[in-house]
């Protein structure tokens, strides 16, 4: 009885007197102390994409530098948005390789079926993310282009000065199981 | 000689404080979205300048060099008076406003304040008080539904807090025995009002919120269900003008706070500094925490403003000023 009345008298007291509000006056106050989790991301610093990231084309090839494509088309046939465009060639030994392997990106959704249609083990999507044109005929990636991309990230997760290109600068080493940056290191939650 | 002294001494403050007045709200900004910004975890703003110091002067010459619309429907002749109405009165609550006693510099004995009225402070709420017509001509002139239900919403919420507020000074009046701002904050030299009016801070503090327009009690603004009320369809630098004004406003509570509930320019004796310092430390704390509060509270809804108005904060402090009384006998 006589807790109840107390309990009731507080909460009469906590509407009056907005106790409940220095509760989240508190929340803020060790926020506004705490550190920023922003990125600083095209001034100063910016993110290696994960292993599992999905970025700009690349086309692998073997130790010899011979390229692994054998011009199937599967990539082509299973592309949703038909963005890719090979022309076989076969050369005096009688191995397939592609002429003309060519990826307009402006159409490309970055899906990654080619990826997984690849019976060759030829394509992939890489690591590099950093590739906006000014004119949309830029995007149109022919085939040496494509194999002097990046490839996958390693790691990943790391934060690298922006100056720094994906595409040539950063190397960031391969380690297995890695576990990347945690994003929530900095968030309190209670 | 003496005269010509006197009135050349008036006309410098005068130019100080309307100079000090229309800067204050450039730092203001800046420093209201660095808090925003490190309170939700941001770092606010970054790229102009170091740490962005100079994005208010950024966003000065975006607000100078924008159209200035006046929507055709809208009555004109009151869409280009409010925004003056609205930044008059702040400027004017400064003159009354003493920010210390008085310096004295190459023999001559300077006040730091422009008038000593003996009632300065029913001055200052009646001069406030104006502050409401140029955000209701604001909102009628514009002839949009969200500026005229923003322009409803303030004089509802005007006159609900007004009366609070008002009730909530009396109890230090009462004390100081004087309206006088300077007797005021002369009689807490040795105990500040905070200590013996607790109830009469807190009721000022809300309601002062609610005269500032500020979260949370944003309803006449309220960007969410509103556009962004009153000034809706302000643009350019009459927009400017009403954002000014409500920085002034924040300036002049945060001030009114200090003069009236913690010691003006009295210091604590331990710790020796100038008694202006002292003043302008209080003042900067009291804007810091009027910012906190706008980015830590959601906003009351309408009925629940209504009933804090009259059913929490006009009880308070009409059982603030019967517990003065009370002691005073």
């Amino acid at each position: 009885m006589i807790a109840r009345v107390a309990q009731r008298m507080s909460g009469w007291v906590g509407w009056v007197f907005f106790l409940d509000l220095f509760d989240g006056l508190s929340l803020t106050l060790s926020y506004m102390f705490s550190k920023t989790v922003t990125e600083r991301y095209p001034d100063d610093e910016k993110w290696m994409p994960f292993p599992r990231y999905r970025g700009h084309h690349f086309l692998k090839s073997n130790a010899e530098g011979k390229i692994n494509c054998v011009a199937c088309e599967l990539c082509a046939r299973i592309c949703p948005c038909r963005c890719i465009t090979v022309v076989p060639h076969e050369d005096e030994n009688g191995e397939r390789h592609p002429r003309v392997f060519d990826i307009d990106l402006g159409r490309c959704l970055f899906c990654g079926l080619c990826e997984d249609a690849c019976p060759a083990d030829a394509i992939a999507l890489g690591r590099h993310y950093e590739f906006c044109e000014y004119d949309n005929k830029a995007l149109m990636v022919g085939r040496d282009a494509l194999m002097a991309m990046p490839g996958k990230a390693g790691r990943g997760g790391e934060v690298v000065p922006a100056r720094l290109s994906t595409e040539a600068d950063v190397t960031v080493p391969i380690t297995v199981g890695g576990e990347g940056a945690d994003w929530w290191r900095n968030i309190r939650r209670r | 000689m003496e005269s010509f002294l006197a009135i050349g001494l008036i006309i410098g403050k005068l130019a100080v404080v309307i100079a000090i007045l229309f800067a204050l709200p450039i730092p203001l900004t800046w420093i209201e979205r660095k808090i925003a910004g490190h309170i939700q975890q941001r770092l606010g703003p970054m790229r102009v300048g170091w740490h962005g110091l100079l994005q208010p002067v950024a966003d000065a010459i975006k607000l100078l060099v924008k159209e200035d619309h006046i929507p055709v429907e809208a009555d004109r002749f009151l869409f280009t008076l409010a925004p003056i109405i609205a930044l008059v009165p702040p400027f004017l609550v400064f003159v009354a406003i003493p920010i210390g006693d008085s310096i004295t510099i190459f023999g001559t004995e300077i006040t730091l304040y422009l008038a000593d009225m003996n009632v300065g402070l029913l001055y200052i709420l009646a001069v406030a008080g104006i502050e409401v017509y140029g955000v209701i001509f604001a909102g009628w002139a514009s002839n949009s539904k969200y500026a005229v239900l923003g322009s409803l919403r303030t004089c509802a919420q005007m006159i609900s807090y007004e009366i609070p507020m008002g009730f909530s000074v009396i109890g230090v009046v009462m004390l100081a025995h004087s309206m006088s701002l300077l007797d005021i904050v002369e009689s807490q030299a040795g105990l500040w009002n905070v200590v013996t009016q607790p109830l009469g801070f807190f009721v000022f503090f809300v309601a002062g919120l609610a005269e500032a327009q500020r979260i949370p009690f944003d309803l006449p603004e309220a960007e969410g269900d509103l556009g962004a009320g009153y000034h809706t369809e302000y643009s350019g630098m009459r927009f400017s003008f009403f954002m000014i004004s409500e920085y002034l406003i924040v300036v002049f509570l945060s001030a009114l706070i200090v003069i009236l509930f913690f010691g003006g320019w009295h210091g604590i004796p331990v710790i020796p500094l100038p008694p202006v310092v002292w003043f302008l430390l209080k003042l900067s704390f009291f804007i810091w925490v009027f910012m906190w509060l706008r980015f830590t509270f959601p906003r009351y809804r309408y009925d629940q403003l209504m009933s804090i108005g009259w059913k929490v904060l006009l009880p308070l402090s009409l059982a603030n000023i019967l517990i003065s009384g009370v002691f005073m006998i």
